[in-house]
């Protein structure tokens, strides 16, 4: 039996929570997280089936202060994993816990996340889309050239793309939303 | 005190509350927690990363100031604003539960 293993997972900038719920599931099933690289690289090692909690935070100013940060999650039994892409990386025993017990306590925190998640990876990716695909996409189809015609389908790619993207992030975003103003 | 200060505290969080609270005395985010847990005897607990960005948030707006560090620790207290932020709510709550009382 091997003892280790990696899997490709692709989660999206705001699929946090599907990414929690996936670490939980492995760890269930004896697989505990080591880390993530890469794109979307996870790696696990064997481990008795347990019911740990897994919990993501998006507070890329916490760099600057990492120790003290860190610091205050261990105070409260959160056990510090890594730093992947802005997110940070924790976790805790639901044995350990009395009741549920997740890293925010309240919606204005979750808000406020969503919030710079929001503003510093979301906004940058709409800007990339409003400002350069579309306007590249709309002048070049003045142009009659066989290069241009390759150059037409790689943008009308992106905008594909993009747009799939987008959606799906407005989706996400719009649940989350909902779920905190139940 | 500005409007912004105003319009983000008044009213405030729970949490928030409480963290003003605590820190009329000098306090790390643990102890804060703590005091918390057993002022309100363990109804209320806050998280870590509720209390880490409402710190930030609060010593960015000058409610509380950083005063020294202790084994990663970053002590805090209140300050003169955060003083007169939590003076309005506790002003605030004392309305609502007088209001509570007297409409029985």
């Amino acid at each position: 039996m091997r003892d280790t293993k990696t899997e490709l997972k692709l989660f999206t900038i705001p699929e946090w929570k599907k990414e929690e719920i996936y670490l939980r599931e492995q760890h269930k099933n004896g697989w505990e997280f080591v880390k993530v690289d890469f794109i979307g690289l996870y790696h696990f090692k064997k481990c008795d089936p347990k019911d740990v909690i897994y919990q993501l935070d998006y507070n890329p100013e916490s760099v600057k202060q990492k120790e003290e940060y860190i610091q205050i999650f261990r105070d409260c039994g959160w056990e510090y994993l890594q730093n992947y892409v802005g997110y940070s990386y924790f976790r805790k025993s639901a044995s350990d816990m009395d009741g549920e017990e997740e890293i925010f306590c309240d919606d204005a925190s979750r808000l406020d996340v969503m919030k710079q998640v929001f503003k510093q990876r979301m906004l940058p990716l709409l800007c990339i889309f409003l400002l350069i695909i579309i306007p590249a996409i709309l002048m070049r189809s003045q142009i009659d050239t066989p290069v241009n015609h390759v150059l037409m389908v790689i943008f009308g790619i992106m905008f594909g793309l993009y747009l799939v993207l987008l959606i799906k992030f407005a989706i996400q975003f719009w649940k989350y939303f909902e779920s905190i103003h139940k | 005190m500005d409007s912004h200060i105003r319009k983000v505290y008044v009213p405030m969080t729970e949490t928030g509350f409480y963290i003003l609270l605590c820190l009329r005395e000098e306090a790390h985010g643990y102890n804060i927690v703590k005091k918390t847990e057993s002022l309100t005897h363990g109804e209320i607990k806050i998280s870590p990363g509720t209390l880490y960005g409402s710190l930030s948030k609060m010593e960015k707006d000058g409610l509380i100031k950083f005063i020294r560090e202790e084994e990663k620790r970053k002590i805090y207290c209140i300050t003169e604003l955060g003083t007169q932020v939590l003076d309005l709510e506790m002003k605030r709550i004392e309305r609502l539960y007088k209001s509570m009382q007297e409409a029985k």
